[in-house]
Order: structure tokens, then C-alpha cells, then sequence
């Protein structure tokens, strides 16, 4: 028993971590096309809702605080425990020991114990969508003064949102102690002559990434405290009844907010800067300037979270600086995609699934990278602040790109992971159609922001103005269902693969260091 | 153990471990795959990786305090016509004082053990156990006597941020005092092995951090709240 379920085996683990992620990202994805029906659909009365939520779907029609909760928990399952975990937790877990040529972790026990505080936090995360005046609605910012207030705030600030903060704070703590066990892995645990800059990529990627997560989740467990102590103690900090200031949970936040976005992305990343150097038998073009690009994203990212606040009252001078910086991330990241291309260049690729989801993954990451480029203007981001051009743009490059890059990690891995290999031509339509749909889904989405339309709005039909856009809104809901519809193919694929796949054996990789 | 070529692996050892073919051989003691001619010790040596551990924490604790400590400074900031100033009780001067010796104990302690001296060490790091909880208890002391000058978590900001910042450095020091309590109960024992002082010295290395930072908050409550 304690060897299967408290396991200090890193690839145990890593298997832990993966299926936690996996029922998340399905249980997310269910949420998303509730949502999409709902916001196309508003007034049809669905007898599902009603026989799930007899109260706030009465009739079938959910209220728009129901929405709302829905939307507060597919973000938060989505950034934490999906975007957060997988790449980072599971794959990171899994491969980083084996590409560094050593055993394990450097604490296996702390290893365990991440991840089962990690379990605490998302049972108490579900635990808060069940609260009886029902779940958080404060989205995965959870901005005060409403957040900070309590139940007379309205419905779901009670007990909800306090647990909400709860599953947070814990939340916190794992990713702490996961990345304090990943640095310590990296610094001390590397064969012996193996240096820094011998590291294959994606351990670069993992180290970096972790210590962009020992700076950052420990300022949001600050904010944390600080909001429950608002909320149960009767303190002030972030309300301004009693002398605080919301603004300040916006920066702590955001501090956290924005580098959360790179720990997301940078082991997609490393992944690709991988998988793409085997598929194409070459070393990946330029190995400095990855590892340089990959740290330079990760210092800029810690000074640019003002540009979540251009229209929050912050002076105009700061918004310059702060939009200057988030300009100056294209640079590194720029150099990573081009990187990318000249490894492909005249390169006789072999296209495998993996390598699929890592062309998929350069494709969206420039499209949604794009998008950044105007959101990250104060001017620009004053007509696009909270509109779904936001939505579009989060989506595509914090969503389907680090996505890709975990599918890519999935279909190269696997073996590693459960000695068996995933069905590659299952695959490679999985990834097609995933492909299509995700930019049929996503790009209309910038339309919606364009004509203004606002995120979180349970039912924007009810503005005359935003009326015309309710084909488009209905396109994008159709094509996000035939994107989960999709999945199933995953799903199949891998459940499949798990009991019947061939069985190979997995020959290491740590060939492939760079010297 | 399932082989290889086995195309029926039952679902449930996958998930577990029990059937991991033997492609990564682990060493039997656990430690990492060392280099065979002794240029470096080898990787994985549990108590190098300790420290860098112990190092690591002390970054993310220090974020954790950055960060309340940057927020009590952008709300001054806004608005100091509600910033009132807190009278200091002056137990916390004993306090310090209290710490900084038991910081000093510790760590003399901690020499002497590497000299061999296993009562001095003994002692000494009684002593610093003594005075760790010594100084918790005075900050209770020190938290009672604010309140009953009517500084409450409650109604002033500054006191606010006073309570959360000692609650905060207070939590840290019962963790390390769990640390050094921990080597206490071994030492009396005499089971003070190898791994025993690896506990030494990490935690002699964090409550050196947790005095650093009970002087920077001081400095913080004197000169500048
Ligand atoms: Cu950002």
C-alpha cells in the first residue's frame, strides 16, 4: 500500500501527478462546454442543470452566479492543477532525474509529500464549488474588495471563497517544496561530469521554471494570508472601508500572476527544443542562446506583472515602464521560436505524433504570442481590457500551446512512463483535428473581443449591441465541442495504448546531451 | 516482475511500481550513481543537497516576507494620515537579545560537535533550545502587552502588518525549533549519526536565517513603521 500510494519513486510520482492532471483537464474541459452552452444558449432550459443544481439551475436555465462559479473553477483547475502540474510535476518528475543521469530526486520523501498536499488542495478546491450558498464566483484573480469581504458580499463569497483560498494557499506550499526539491535536484544531483551547460533543454527549462515558482508562489501565499485574515479576522488590508487598498492584492497577485504564466509555457518549451532535435537528428540550433532566452523570459517575466493593471489607476509613467519590459519579452522568445526553425531547416523531419504537437505547439505559441504584443500596450489594452480578445489570447498561448507541449511530452514519454507505446496514427488525427479546432475556436474569439464583447458576462444577449454577435459566439461554442469531442480520441488512445500498446523498451535519452 | 516482451501487463501494476523493469538499476543505498574514481563526491549526497535545500527554502521564505513587508510599505505609502505608530513593547529588546545568543549557542554547539566534543555540544545546544523557546514565549508576552495597549490585529493597518509579520517569523521559528528539537531527542539518545548532523548544521543554518530576519523586521518596526 504505502509503496503504491505514498510512493517516494519519482516515476511514481510522475505517474500521480499525471492522472490528477488528467482527471482535471477532462473535469475543466466538461466545465468549458457547459459554460459555451450556456452563453450561446441562455434561456433554454436544460433538465440536466436542474437535476445537477435543483436551486441555482431551477428550470434548467442557470443563474448567472452558477456561471460564474463554473467559470471560477475551470480557471483555477485549468491554471493549477492542469497547466501548473503536467508539464512541471509529471514530466518534469519523470524525465529530469533521467536526463541528469541520476537516480532520483534529491528528496524523494518531500517529493511525496508535494504531491500529497497537492491532493489536499484540490479536494478542498472542490470542496468549495459544494458550499451551500454555493462556489466562488471571484474567477481564478479573485479580486477584492468583493473577495475579501465574506458571505455579505453576496452568494458564493461565503464559505466558498474562503475555501477557495484555503486550497490556494495550500497549493502554494506544494509548489514550494516541489521547486525547492527540483533545484536542489538539478544543482546537486547531475552526473559528475555533466556541467550547467551540458544540461540537455528541458532540464534547463524545469530549473528555471522552478525557481520562477519558488519566487512567485510564496508571494501569492503572502497575498493569501492576507485576504484570510481580511475575510475572517475582520482586518483591512485589501479593503478600503478600513484603510487598505484592493490594489495591493492586485500587485501581489499579479506578481505571482504573470511569472505563473511562463511556468506554465517554459517546460513546453524545453520539451519541444527536445523532441524536435530527435525527430530531426540534429542538435537543437543554437544551445546558449536557448538556455539564455529561456532565463531572460523568466527575469523579464518577474517585472512586467503591472500589465494586468493598465486600468486599474496605475500612473501612466509605470504603465510605460511596465509595457516597455512586456515588449522586450518578444525579444527572447523570438529567439527560441527562430532557434526552432533553423533546427528544422533542411532537416529530414520525421514526422511522429510527438513531433506534431511540437510544430502545432511553435504555431500557436507565435499566434498567441502575437496577440500579447497589443494586450501588452496600455492605449491598446484600455478598448481590450477585459474583453474576449483576453480570453483569445490567454487561451491560445497559456491553454493550447503549453497543451501541445504536454501532448508532445505524452506521445515521446510514454514509454518511459508505462513501457508501452501511444497508437501513433490514432495520434496523428488527434492532433490534426485538435489542431483545426482549437484555431477555429480561438481565433473567432479575438473577433468577439474586437466588437467589444466583455469576459465573464453570463448572458451578453441581453445587450442590444452585442446581439450581432451571437452567430460567432454560436460558432466558437460548436467548434469548442467538436475540440472536446476530439479528445476522446486521446482518451481512447491512451486507454488503449495502456493495456494494449506494443511494448517497447525505452532506450534512455541522455545521449542526446549537448557537448 | 512482468518481462518485456509481456503484452499483458495488468493496468493496476502500471500504475503502481511493482512491475518497473530493471531499465535504470538503482544503487541499493539510494544515493547517486557516483563517479567510480572519487573526483567529486557523488551526487545525490544527502547532505550537500540538504543545504542547498535549506538554502532554497530560506529564497522562498524570503519572498514570502518580501512580499508582506512590500505591501505594509506601498500602503504607507498611500495614505499616512491613518498610520499610527506603535509603541514597541520593550520585551522585544530581550527578545533579540535572547535570539541572537541562542543563535550564537547553536552554532558553538554545532563546532564542538565537529571537534568531538559531545557534551559540550550537548549542552549547548540545550542552551539554544532553551532560549528558542524562550524567545516564543516572549513574543506572546509581547503580543498581549500590544493588545492590552489597545494595538489590535483590528483597527489599525500597522499593527495589522506588526501581527502578521511576528505571526509569520513566530510560525518559522516553531518550525526550526521542531528541527532543533528533533536533533535534541537524538543526541540525548546518542543516536547522532551521519544523517544526525546533517540536521545540525541545517537547522543551525536556518535559525541564523530566522535572526537575520528578526533583526530586519526590527529595524523595519523602529526606524520606519
Ligand atoms: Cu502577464
Amino acid at each position: 500500500m504505502s509503496v503504491r500510494i505514498f510512493s517516494t519513486d519519482h516515476r511514481v510520482i510522475a505517474r500521480q501527478y499525471f492522472f490528477l492532471s488528467l482527471f482535471a483537464v477532462l473535469f475543466g474541459m466538461l466545465l468549458s462546454l457547459l459554460m459555451r452552452f450556456h452563453l450561446v444558449y441562455p434561456q433554454t432550459p436544460v433538465r440536466v442543470f436542474e437535476a445537477i443544481w435543483p436551486e441555482k439551475a431551477s428550470g434548467g436555465v442557470m443563474t448567472p452566479e452558477l456561471y460564474l462559479s463554473l467559470l471560477t473553477l475551470h480557471g483555477t483547475i485549468m491554471v493549477f492543477f492542469v497547466l501548473t502540474l503536467a508539464p512541471l510535476n509529471a514530466f518534469g518528475n519523470l524525465v529530469l532525474p533521467e536526463q541528469l543521469g541520476a537516480t532520483g530526486m534529491a528528496f524523494p520523501r518531500l517529493n511525496m509529500m508535494s504531491f500529497w498536499t497537492t491532493v489536499i488542495s484540490f479536494l478542498l478546491l472542490i470542496a468549495s464549488f459544494t458550499c451551500q450558498d454555493g462556489g466562488p464566483l471571484s474567477g481564478w484573480t479573485a479580486y477584492p474588495p468583493l473577495s475579501a469581504l465574506g458571505a455579505i458580499a453576496g452568494p458564493g463569497q461565503g464559505r466558498g471563497q474562503t475555501l477557495w483560498f484555503f486550497s490556494i494557499g495550500v497549493f502554494c506550499i506544494s509548489a514550494t517544496l516541489t521547486s525547492i526539491n527540483f533545484i536542489a535536484t538539478v544543482i546537486e544531483m547531475r552526473s559528475p561530469d555533466m556541467g550547467l551547460m551540458q544540461m540537455p533543454l528541458p532540464c534547463w527549462n524545469w530549473f528555471v521554471t522552478s525557481i520562477l515558482s519558488l519566487l512567485s508562489f510564496p508571494v501569492l501565499l503572502a497575498a493569501g494570508l492576507l485576504i484570510l485574515l481580511d475575510r475572517l479576522a475582520g482586518t483591512s488590508f485589501f479593503l478600503p472601508a478600513g484603510g487598505g487598498s484592493p490594489l495591493l492584492w492586485q500587485h501581489l497577485f499579479w506578481f505571482f500572476g504573470h511569472p505563473e504564466v511562463y511556468i506554465a509555457i517554459l517546460p513546453g518549451m524545453g520539451i519541444v527544443s527536445h523532441v524536435i532535435s530527435v525527430f530531426t537528428r540534429k542538435p537543437v540550433f543554437g544551445y546558449k542562446a536557448m538556455v539564455f532566452a529561456t532565463i531572460a523570459i523568466a527575469f523579464l517575466g518577474l517585472l512586467v506583472w503591472g500589465h494586468h493593471m493598465f486600468i486599474s489607476g496605475l500612473s501612466p509613467y509605470s504603465a510605460i515602464a511596465f509595457s516597455v519590459l512586456t515588449m522586450v519579452i518578444g525579444a527572447p522568445s523570438a529567439v527560441k521560436t527562430f532557434n526552432w526553425i533553423a533546427t528544422l531547416w533542411g532537416a529530414r523531419i520525421e514526422l511522429t505524433t510527438a513531433m506534431l504537437f511540437c510544430l502545432g505547439f511553435i504555431s500557436i505559441f507565435v499566434t498567441g504570442g502575437l496577440s500579447g504584443l497589443f494586450l501588452g500596450q496600455p492605449q491598446i489594452d484600455a478598448y481590450f481590457h477585459d474583453t474576449y480578445f483576453v480570453v483569445a489570447h490567454f487561451h491560445m498561448i497559456m491553454g493550447i500551446a503549453a497543451l501541445f507541449g504536454i501532448f508532445a511530452a505524452t506521445f515521446y514519454w510514454f514509454p518511459l512512463m508505462f513501457r508501452r507505446k501511444l497508437h501513433e496514427g490514432l495520434g496523428k488525427i488527434h492532433f490534426y483535428l485538435t489542431f483545426v479546432f482549437a484555431y477555429a475556436t480561438f481565433v473567432p474569439m479575438h473577433f468577439a473581443g474586437f466588437a467589444g464583447n466583455p469576459r465573464r458576462y453570463a448572458d451578453f444577449t441581453t445587450f442590444d449591441f452585442l446581439q450581432p454577435l451571437l452567430p460567432l459566439q454560436k460558432g466558437i461554442t460548436h467548434s469548442a465541442f467538436a475540440l472536446a469531442a476530439v479528445q476522446i480520441l486521446f482518451l481512447g488512445n491512451l486507454i488503449w495504448s495502456l493495456r494494449r500498446g506494443p511494448v517497447i523498451e525505452w532506450t534512455g535519452d541522455t545521449g542526446t546531451w549537448q557537448r | 516482475m512482468a518481462t518485456l516482451t509481456d503484452n499483458d501487463i495488468p493496468l493496476s501494476e502500471l500504475l503502481g511500481d511493482g512491475g518497473q523493469p530493471p531499465i535504470f538499476p538503482e544503487p541499493p543505498n539510494g544515493g547517486g550513481g557516483g563517479d567510480p574514481d572519487g573526483h567529486r563526491p557523488p551526487p545525490g549526497n544527502s547532505r550537500s543537497a540538504a543545504v542547498i535545500g535549506i538554502f532554497v527554502m530560506m529564497c522562498a521564505s524570503t519572498m514570502t516576507f518580501s512580499a508582506l513587508v512590500s505591501a505594509m510599505i506601498v500602503r504607507r505609502g498611500l495614505n499616512r494620515t491613518d498610520w499610527h505608530h506603535i509603541p514597541l513593547p520593550s520585551i522585544l529588546w530581550w527578545n533579540t537579545l535572547i535570539l541572537l545568543v541562542s543563535s550564537v549557542a547553536l552554532d558553538t554547539a554545532r563546532r564542538q560537535l565537529r571537534k568531538g566534543n559531545r557534551t559540550t555540544f550537548n549542552r549547548l545546544w540545550t542552551a539554544g533550545a532553551v532560549m528558542g523557546t524562550w524567545f516564543l514565549i516572549g513574543q506572546i508576552i509581547a503580543w498581549y502587552q500590544l493588545e492590552a495597549g489597545g494595538f489590535r490585529l483590528v483597527g489599525n493597518l500597522n499593527s495589522a502588518f506588526f501581527y502578521v509579520l511576528t505571526w509569520a517569523h513566530a510560525a518559522h521559528v516553531i518550525g526550526a525549533l521542531g528541527a532543533v528539537l528533533y536533533v535534541e531527542y537524538r543526541a540525548l539518545q546518542f543516536k547522532l549519526g551521519p544523517s544526525g548532523r546533517t540536521w545540525v548544521d541545517v537547522s543551525a543554518i536556518f535559525w541564523h536565517f530566522l535572526d537575520l530576519l528578526w533583526l530586519g523586521l526590527m529595524a523595519l518596526f523602529v526606524f520606519w513603521a
